[in-house]
């Protein structure tokens, strides 16, 4: 259990180290299961935290299986370290409690427990509070401050608990800031780097990172062989604790643009921008997006955001951390319901915008990003298996699964912006239950459903619609790959609904 | 032949499996019908496309037919720039040139111009398909002794099989249970005196043992048809996606009989022969008279065998008559049978000179199988529209999908190393649809060149001052023999 927590950690690391620069990942860093320093970690008793600031966090976790979708896969415990923060709740990272089903507290000066829910939760941030089904556990506790944040070349200090409940901490030095990726694709935000000689201990799923009193980061991974740490940002924890103060969380937001450098001196004679201006490439604007409704488009200069200059390279200067990208400013810097100038060039002119920013929540894309915390939607007709495409169901391919996924279904992922522009989901078949009404198909699989019984197809519910609708007692189902059209006995299917369901012991035949 | 990818010397195995059973052999010389072939290839480095490529020799098997013609495999000949053919029992060696070659079926003729070669040769004559175990003699030169080899084998199963030289195509093979080696392609495979098979390709050792392929005789004398009109003309496909009509609802819903009978068109190559003929939705009853089982196959000689089999036998130009129900009405039509063009991105290219185009020290390239296997292109597009260039109609927009494949570092493209591997959309506004379009567009005189690629929105600019500058440091430091090859220096 001690090495396993770690092993994982590691191992996430291996895996978004690569999904963040290459498409094509090739194993890198196994994780090592004894790298002890060489060198005596600095250790010390954490006298500091002597008050009881950090709870052992046990979650039992189940997440579903989305090969198939009405059941879930075995469950399994993460254990790791929760900082008890203003306010009755513990603050942890996400993925402790992604899809869990039980969560349990404990102090570990007394071994005394508590069952806690997830009050609120950012998978995109990979924060999360949790609290205490009895209000008055926590009474005795002292909260950690969070509104320290440290500057490069700090000292601090990662807390861990010996196992008879001793809190320990090893030095690290904060050694870069700099805006990286998280734990899921496509999402990053600043992220601190630290070296530190950390020892394999209980509970480390994921450990708090202090200063004195103040809680300044929370680990996101460790690479035992360099002896890093990558963990949460002090901004991006100020920032996700302060909305989680207004009801509903809105999440961090964006302005759902991609951008490019504009470095190269050929480019800029071409666009006539002068060498003193910075400025970063407008690429592509995603419809609907805060960029889109301030009528930022394809091929503007963006000079500036928040008042804040934007280099070629899209960095500006942040008062605490030095050279950052811009996207720091944005979504960390800025929140939801904020407005905020830009001054950007369009054909050579000057133009100035005003941008209000959201967030997008997963649903919002045609391919969700992730989907946890809440069940994958499918439905079943006549043993056809449908499901709504998203990247966790890619996911079940592995960690490579950028490669070993079908890579019709990787492209239309990585492209979406592009290829499903207005609001839409992808259905597609993803298996096939054999059964009489199939007799004569061939086993298929990961074929996008174009239309059903005449009626175009961009969600679960259409489906579920045009099923009522038979075309002269037969369901016409249209892929968008050979064979492009199936048909199924409309009555047959009816009628044999309730065996097949026996058979293959399908809790249900559809969930929305 | 050492080149042939399914073979690895390691699988050398006797082969015992048929030990005392004796074939059914004739006495006559085979010896006067054999040769040995060496071909010293030059296969071209699609990474360094102006590179002659390195030098290989290798070592094949072939025979004599009539008209004084060698019959062998492609691959024993393929990028040969110098072929030598040596009878058994004699010690001279004979220059050979290629006359017919065909990478679609892995077959080749070469002859020998010196007239006494053939004086002293026996042509061998062909035999019909081999039926199920019965036995048949293996010659050939494994793992490429000097001397002939003989080896024999059990007819284990006659199937389409895809064929390895062009990595695309598949056509009826049998599969033998004799060991088939570096050395025995291009080999006769003989029963009862007669040849009923070329020996072309196996596994390696690591996958299955005792499993031989050969190209059977069907094959065979469609080839020697088809360069009957003086020029190779590949084989012909209808070129569309037939799907069965095993289902019962699906039969119901059509309106059909319940009598296993008719396929299902699912789609039609909009740029080949077949399109404004057959049509997505129309159900195919019979071909060339021949009733179309459910299950996509046809009734030929007594057999079952793939509806494809019908085409296969036919010749560029030939036609097919195709009964169908379309909208429930019966329908007859009639297709001019062409080759099939846009599926040959997926093959392996023989024979000629890398194509590009070199401008500022990027290097553009037209995206082919040896383009992708050359870099190991991982990106998601270029295999996206590799994979899916015939049913997404890539082809239309795309005749050529042209890659900006490699770039020579140099201060004038320093900043564009993002690009490698995006595919070309526009350059200068020219609309990108050939190699030829990206030539002519650098050959207009212009200040700044702009390279707007697919799905890209910031294009790539070169300034032409900074692309002159450049042009000699980069041709020196990289040693660009050739600034561009469209295509004019071919092999044959």
């Amino acid at each position: 259990m001690k090495f396993l927590a770690f092993c994982q950690a590691s191992l996430l690391f291996a895996i978004s180290a690569i999904a963040a620069e290459n498409p094509s990942p090739s194993p890198a860093g196994t994780p090592a299961v004894e790298a002890r320093p060489s060198a005596a970690p600095k250790e010390h008793l954490a006298t500091e935290l002597k008050g009881g600031s950090v709870l052992r966090v046990n979650s039992t976790n189940q997440s579903y299986d989305f090969f198939r979708p009405w059941s879930k896969k075995a469950p399994s415990n993460r254990r790791g370290l929760g900082a008890v923060i203003d306010g009755g709740e513990v603050l942890v990272t996400a993925e402790l409690v992604w899809d869990s089903n039980f969560i349990e507290l404990e102090k570990p000066d007394t071994g005394e427990r508590a069952t806690a829910k997830v009050a609120v939760v950012d998978y995109e941030t990979n924060l999360a509070l949790l609290k205490p089904n009895n209000p008055d556990f926590l009474k005795e506790l002292q909260p950690l401050d969070t509104s320290v944040a440290p500057k490069v070349g700090d000292h601090l200090s990662v807390v861990q608990l010996e196992s008879n409940g001793t809190p320990v901490s090893t030095e690290a030095l904060l050694t870069s800031a700099e805006v990286g990726h998280y734990v899921l694709d496509d999402y990053s935000y600043l992220l601190f780097k630290m070296s530190c000689p950390l020892q394999y201990r209980d509970n480390s799923f994921t450990l708090p990172i202090v200063q004195d009193h103040h809680l300044i980061s929370m680990l996101l991974r460790y690479d035992p062989r360099s002896q890093t740490i990558e963990a949460i940002s002090t901004p991006v924890i100020q920032h996700f604790l302060k909305e989680a103060d207004h009801q509903p969380y809105q999440g961090f937001p964006s302005f759902g643009l991609s951008f490019s450098t504009t470095r190269d001196p050929q480019f800029r004679h071409y666009e006539k921008l002068s060498d003193s201006e910075g400025g970063i490439y407008v690429d592509d604007v995603e419809p609907d997006s805060p960029a889109a409704q301030a009528d930022i488009q394809t091929g503007d200069i963006l000079l500036s955001i928040g008042g804040k200059s934007v280099d070629p390279d899209g960095d500006y200067d942040d008062s605490q951390y030095g050279r950052l990208s811009i996207t720091h400013f944005i979504t960390t810097l800025s929140y939801t319901g904020q407005k905020v100038p830009v001054t950007l060039l369009r054909h050579g002119e000057r133009k100035d915008v005003v941008v209000s920013l959201f967030h997008k929540p997963p649903q919002d894309y045609a391919i969700d990003p992730y989907v946890i915390g809440r069940p994958p939607r499918y439905l079943i007709l006549g043993g056809l298996v449908f499901e709504e495409l998203s990247r966790q169901y890619l996911r079940e391919w592995g960690p490579s699964w950028q490669r070993e996924a079908p890579q019709r279904f990787v492209y239309f992922d990585h492209y979406q912006a592009d290829l499903f522009p207005k609001e839409r989901k992808i259905v597609f078949l993803s298996q096939i239950l054999p059964n009489n009404d199939t007799i004569g198909y061939p086993q298929l699989n990961y074929m996008a459903v174009e239309r059903v019984n005449g009626q175009p197809i961009y969600r679960l519910e259409d489906l579920a619609k045009a099923m009522e609708k038979p075309i002269n007692g037969f369901h016409k189902i249209e892929f968008d790959l050979d064979p492009k059209v199936m048909y199924l006995d409309a009555a047959k299917v009816q009628e044999n609904a309730a065996a097949l369901q026996k058979t293959y012991s399908l809790p249900a035949m559809r969930r929305f | 032949m050492i080149r042939s990818t399914f073979f690895g010397i390691a699988c050398l195995v006797a082969t015992n499996a048929v030990a005392g059973a004796v074939a059914d052999t004739p006495k006559f010389d085979v010896h006067k019908s054999i040769v040995r072939i060496t071909t010293t290839a030059q296969e071209p480095d699609y990474r360094v496309p102006w590179n002659p490529g390195s030098i290989s020799t290798g070592i094949g098997a072939g025979f004599v037919i009539d008209g004084n013609r060698i019959l062998t495999n492609a691959h024993v000949v393929s990028n040969g720039r110098f072929i030598s053919v040596q009878r058994e029992n004699d010690p001279r060696q004979y220059s050979g040139q290629v006359k017919f070659i065909a990478h679609d079926c892995d077959l080749a003729i070469v002859t020998v111009s010196d007239p006494n070669f053939f004086k002293t040769m026996h042509p061998l004559n062909f035999g019909p398909l081999p039926t199920i175990q019965s036995v048949v003699d293996v010659y050939g030169y494994p793992i490429g002794g000097e001397r002939l080899s003989v080896t024999q084998g059990i007819v284990s199963r006659i199937d389409f099989e895809s064929y390895s030289h062009s990595g695309a195509d598949s056509h009826l093979a049998v599969q033998i249970d004799a060991a088939i080696n570096p050395g025995n392609s291009g080999g006769p495979v003989l029963q009862n005196g007669k040849v009923v098979g070329i020996a072309f390709q196996g596994y390696s050792g690591d996958v299955a043992q005792n499993v031989g392929f050969m190209i059977p005789t069907p094959v065979i004398q469609r080839f020697l048809a088809d360069i009957e009109s003086g020029h190779y003309n590949r084989y012909v496909d209808l070129s569309i996606v037939p799907e069965s009509l095993t289902n019962a609802a699906a039969r119901q819903a059509l309106g059909l009989p319940d009598d296993d009978t008719g396929v299902l068109v699912s789609s039609v190559e909009s740029d080949a022969c077949a399109a404004g003929k057959l049509e997505p939705g129309d159900v195919l009853l019979s071909i060339d008279g021949h009733r179309i089982i459910s299950d996509q196959t046809v009734e030929l000689d007594g057999e079952n065998v793939d509806l494809a089999e019908v085409i296969e036998r036919k010749l560029k130009g030939d036609k097919v008559k195709i009964d169908l129900l379309r909208n429930h009405q019966p329908l007859s039509v009639e297709v001019e049978l062409e080759p099939n063009n846009s599926y040959l991105i997926q093959a392996n290219i023989f024979d000629e000179y890398p194509r590009f185009v070199t401008f500022g020290g990027l290097v553009f390239q037209p995206l082919s199988r040896n383009l992708l296997e050359a870099f190991q292109i991982e990106d998601l597009r270029v295999r996206y529209f590799y994979n899916n260039f015939i049913n997404e109609e890539i082809f239309k927009d795309h005749p050529q999908v042209i890659l900006l494949s490699n770039i020579l570092p140099d201060p004038v493209n320093a900043y564009l190393s993002e690009f490698r591997y995006q595919i070309v959309e526009q350059i200068n506004g020219h609309k990108i649809r050939t190699l030829a379009d990206v030539a002519n567009a650098f050959d207009e005189t212009s200040d700044f060149y702009t390279i707007k690629f697919v799905g890209a929105s910031r294009p790539a600019v070169l300034q032409r001052s900074a692309v002159e500058e450049a042009k000699e440091r980069i041709k020196d430091n990289y040693g660009v023999r050739l600034e561009r090859n469209l295509g004019e220096e071919t092999l044959r």
